[in-house]
């Protein structure tokens, strides 16, 4: 009785679909109608040969394709004619792609797979040939589905399907600049992996359909969020979990258990992170008591340990330094260089900031670059001057200017971040070009920005005469463009190109807000909470073990520590 | 047409539109193919049925937006009796007093260094009840009232408890009059009876104890010289009345530091004490006596050239630095106090790959010190 409702569900569902797109095309509408007719015809009532094909999506006439070489045919019929990956390939396909009989390049146009010859769908061209010369299958161009004409029917075999996905890896690779997604796990080594769409395998099937309680995470769904009991003044630890929890390309990773542990013993930090995910999405609402973690941090990063007012922030740190050190064995190589690192901590966290110092003589630069984690930002307020900036410091105005009458922005930061900075008279630096001492300026740019970026605004005061906090109000954005701070946009300046052109259609330096950490209170005694967005843009506010919706006001209104930052393609 | 053919300059704008929205309309068939194919797919092999979802339990995970909840719709403040287990010890802890635990547990705290001393010491002498004492200094994560546990009582979840005010009261060094009565509790098991001593021997418990006989229990304090229980009055007064007038005289401060076999554990602790705290409104928990405790630490900390963590231009001093001079009162939650970085203009000190330490805050009247002991 239950999988009739399914199917018949299944059934109305397409039913709707297939109208939806009646206006579209005629074509469209036919394979959601052979759908249509599986469904349907797949009832428990008929025998059980029927009820199996919604098992071996396969058909029996392929078997008269697989003989001989047919694997390498099919290999170059998916290089040549279906995934093309560079720019020679997609001409030649555009050229040579084309009805034997018509002439039509488009038209849903097919392959067949036993003969050179291309034929259109939507005329028929390639069932006449199919007729004519018994070859029963033929493949889409545009998709590589596989055609059966005997089934009259789109066809999924294994093996055949197993060579498509391995060639338009392939061609993903070769493409020139692969979307940013796919980019994060393709162009490192080790792991090369792409997403694919998780696919139950038969028994998988067969416990789902017998366990129909199925929930979906939705944009009013609670899953996904979780209160953190406070340890004892472990709120410095709770606001970054909630922080690290919900960085989307993190919670992926975690999610899709990627994580390979090779540490013998329990004490992977990694883990437990994992752990951590399962904890968030296991549909618990009573809040995770985050004690585990805490001992790990502890036991790993002792420099932290036994001090009981914290820095968030410090903790952000010293956690990711952990992580990252766990995550080594994941790479499967031995990826013992520190400098070429690629488990995920450092694929999403780790930018390079460059240091150009300039000698004032010979003007000459002396570059470093360093890999950095996070952006240490001093405010206005605090005992070292904020304004003016530097001359030479850049005057774009992408992200909006203020200017010291205004409330000092986020950008205001950066820009005071990246001004050339004159090091003094008492500050001379060895300049290998003058081989002697001499004054010189130093200025910090971002070589390589994160994939998530976090920002670190410096409200504790510690200098030798006193100790506060700032509590200057820094205004920050939800998008944020870090295009001036870039150094190539540096590069750019040098050479006299001021004010570029803003390039709208490259998002590689577009990043939107997705995390807010707040300290209330004072230095002596104060309490952190997070702001954290979910679903887009929907925030809620994590104060420890309480968790409650936000308006994008009240984080913005927010005084803000800690503020992370997501590159916007990946999102 | 052959596509070779085709040259856009020469036609005009609605021959453009034309063809502009063969292209289009091409792009938007395709992307519905592929979508159908999707749904085929999924059909075909079997596993379309799994986008359905059981209304009734989404029902259940809807987020709440209303005041006095969160967004599960449950009431603030009702996870006070959560517990875990220690991954260390394997005790039971209550959740919200799991992090000092940990600290002592793992032997990482500022008083662990003290209460490890403590041991040493009482190991070398015949008072058992010492070391049972010791015993509870893991329940009782805070070790404000030196010397004041008391076996199997929680002390700590009191919020009202003497000691708790009294420590806020002592900040300008002031010597408290109100004894915590739990004190007594330890001097009266550990005390001396000075009946049953002769005259060298009280002469020389007196030289290097405070010796004030406590009125509940008739026993003499075994506290240092400089007890902050007892005033100095007292303890003339004490003398006078065991050894006679001529013993009034109070030794003076140089002999007062000498450890005896008595004193030892009192009085290495306070030495130490005098060593490392900061400035005198710091209560010892957040003394730097931990940093000698972790001291080994930091330097087992890897040096890092290129790692991240140490780069940024925080130049985030050692962990102990922003910890010094730092305040420290009772909340109900949290006094977490950030930390933050050192100077705030010292992006010069980017290339330094190690971490800065600050230098050490003077030593204070030690007269303060001792406040933190009641």
């Amino acid at each position: 009785g239950a999988q009739i409702s399914e199917f018949s569900k299944a059934g109305g569902r397409l039913t709707e679909m297939a109208r939806a797109v009646a206006n579209r095309s005629r074509a469209l509408q036919a394979i959601l109608q052979s759908a249509l007719n599986i469904a349907r015809f797949a009832s428990p009532t008929r025998d059980s040969h029927v009820v199996c094909v919604m098992s071996p999506a396969g058909c029996s006439h392929v078997n008269g394709f697989k003989v001989d070489n047919w694997k390498q045919n099919l290999r170059v019929i998916y290089q040549c004619f279906v995934w093309s990956g560079s720019a020679e390939t997609r001409k030649r396909k555009a050229k040579s792609c084309i009805c034997h009989l018509c002439g039509a390049h488009l038209n849903r146009l097919h392959s067949c797979l036993h003969c050179v010859f291309f034929g259109c769908f939507s005329k028929k061209h390639i069932h006449e040939h199919a007729k004519s010369k018994r070859h029963n299958l033929a493949i889409d161009l545009l998709y590589g589905g596989i055609y059966c004409f005997v089934c009259q029917d789109y066809i999924y075999d294994k093996d055949m399907e197993q060579i498509a996905k391995e060639e338009q890896r392939k061609a993903w690779k070769l493409q020139g600049s692969p979307p940013p997604h796919h980019q994060l796990f393709s162009k490192t080594s080790g792991i090369g992996e792409k997403y694919s769409m998780w696919e139950p395998t038969k028994r998988e099937l067969e416990l789902l359909r017998h366990n129909p309680k199925r929930r979906k995470i939705t944009a009013n769904c609670t899953i996904g969020l979780r209160g953190l009991i406070n340890l004892g003044n472990t709120c410095f630890m709770n606001c970054i979990v909630q922080a690290l929890t919900h960085t989307p390309l993190l919670r992926d990773f975690f999610l899709s258990d990627r994580h390979k542990c090779e540490m013998q013993s329990n004490s992977c930090l990694v883990c437990e992170m994992s752990q951590l995910f399962q904890e968030f999405y296991s549909g618990h609402r009573s809040p995770h008591i985050p004690f585990r973690l805490l001992h790990l941090v502890w036991t790993h990063a002792r420099h932290l340990a036994g001090y009981e007012q914290q820095d968030a922030h410090e903790f952000l740190i010293a956690a990711l330094d952990v992580l990252h050190r766990h995550c080594k064995d994941d790479n499967g190589k031995k990826a013992n260089n520190p400098n070429h690192c690629s488990c995920i901590i450092d694929q999403i966290f780790t930018g390079g900031l460059q240091s150009d110092v300039t000698c004032q003589v010979c003007h000459g630069v002396s570059t470093t670059i360093d890999p950095f984690w996070d952006i240490s930002l001093d405010l206005p307020g605090s005992s070292t001057p904020f304004w003016p900036l530097s001359p030479g410091s850049d005057g774009s105005v992408v992200n909006g200017d203020s200017h010291p009458s205004g409330a000092t922005t986020l950008t205001d930061c950066l820009r005071r971040f990246t001004r050339p900075e004159h090091l003094g008279s008492s500050a001379k630096i060895k300049c290998s070009g003058c081989h002697s001492y001499q004054e010189s300026t130093k200025q910090l740019t971002m070589k390589r920005l994160p994939i998530v970026a976090c920002f670190h605004l410096k409200r504790f005061e510690h200098s030798a005469k006193l100790r506060r906090k700032i509590t200057t109000y820094v205004s920050f954005p939800l998008e944020l463009d870090m295009t001036p701070f870039m150094a190539s946009s540096k590069e750019s300046r040098m050479n006299g190109q001021y004010l570029q052109p803003v390039d709208s259609l490259n998002n590689d330096n577009k990043y939107s807000l997705f995390a807010v950490v707040n300290h209330q209170g004072t230095l002596e005694s104060g309490h952190y909470t997070t702001f954290i967005r979910q679903h887009k843009d929907q925030w809620f506010k994590c104060d420890d073990a309480i968790i409650t919706k936000a308006s994008i006001k009240d984080v913005l209104d927010s005084e803000g520590s800690v503020a992370h930052i997501h590159q916007c393609s990946d999102v | 047409m052959k596509m070779e053919d085709m040259s856009l300059s020469g036609l005009e704008n609605t021959k453009l539109e034309a063809l502009a929205h063969d292209v289009y309309s091409d792009l938007v068939e395709d992307a519905c193919l592929g979508l159908c194919f999707e749904v085929h797919r999924a059909v075909k092999q079997g596993y379309f049925f799994l986008d359905e979802t059981d209304q009734e339990s989404m029902k259940d995970f809807e987020i709440v937006d209303q005041p006095g909840v969160d967004i599960f719709g449950q009431v603030y403040n009702q996870w006070k009796n959560k517990e875990c287990v220690c991954p260390n010890c394997s005790r039971s802890i209550a959740a919200s007093r799991f992090a000092p635990h940990l600290e002592k547990c793992l032997g990482m705290g500022r008083n662990s260094s003290r209460i490890a001393n403590r041991r040493i010491a009482s190991s070398n002498n015949t008072s058992k009840s010492e070391s049972d004492q010791e015993d509870n200094d893991d329940i009782n994560d805070n070790d404000w009232s030196y010397g004041s546990e008391k076996k199997g009582e929680l002390m700590h979840s009191n919020p009202n408890s003497p000691r708790r005010s009294k420590s806020l009261k002592h900040k300008n060094g002031e010597l408290s009059s109100n004894v915590n009565p739990e004190l007594y509790k330890y001097n009266y098991s550990s005390g001396i009876s000075y009946e049953t001593l002769g005259p060298e021997e009280l002469r020389s418990i007196l030289t290097t104890q405070c010796g004030v006989v406590s009125e509940h229990t008739k026993k003499m304090c075994t506290r240092s010289q400089r007890c902050p229980q007892h005033t100095d009055e007292q303890r003339r007064a004490v003398r006078v009345f065991l050894l006679g007038p001529s013993a009034s005289a109070l030794p003076d401060s140089d002999t007062m530091l000498e450890n005896d076999g008595y004193d030892a554990p009192d009085g290495q602790l306070i030495m130490s004490r005098l060593q490392w705290d900061g400035s005198s409104d710091i209560s010892p928990s957040d003394s730097a006596s931990s940093k000698a405790s972790t001291n080994n630490s930091e330097s087992k900390r890897p040096k890092k050239k290129k790692k991240p963590s140490t780069l940024t231009l925080t130049t985030t001093g050692s962990g102990g630095e922003r910890d010094k001079g730092q305040e420290r009162e009772r909340g109900d939650r949290d006094r977490v106090v950030s930390g933050g970085s050192g100077s705030s203009s010292s992006q010069n000190a980017l290339a330094l790959s190690s971490r800065k330490k600050r230098p050490k805050l003077p030593v204070p009247p030690a007269l303060s010190i001792y406040d933190d002991l009641n």
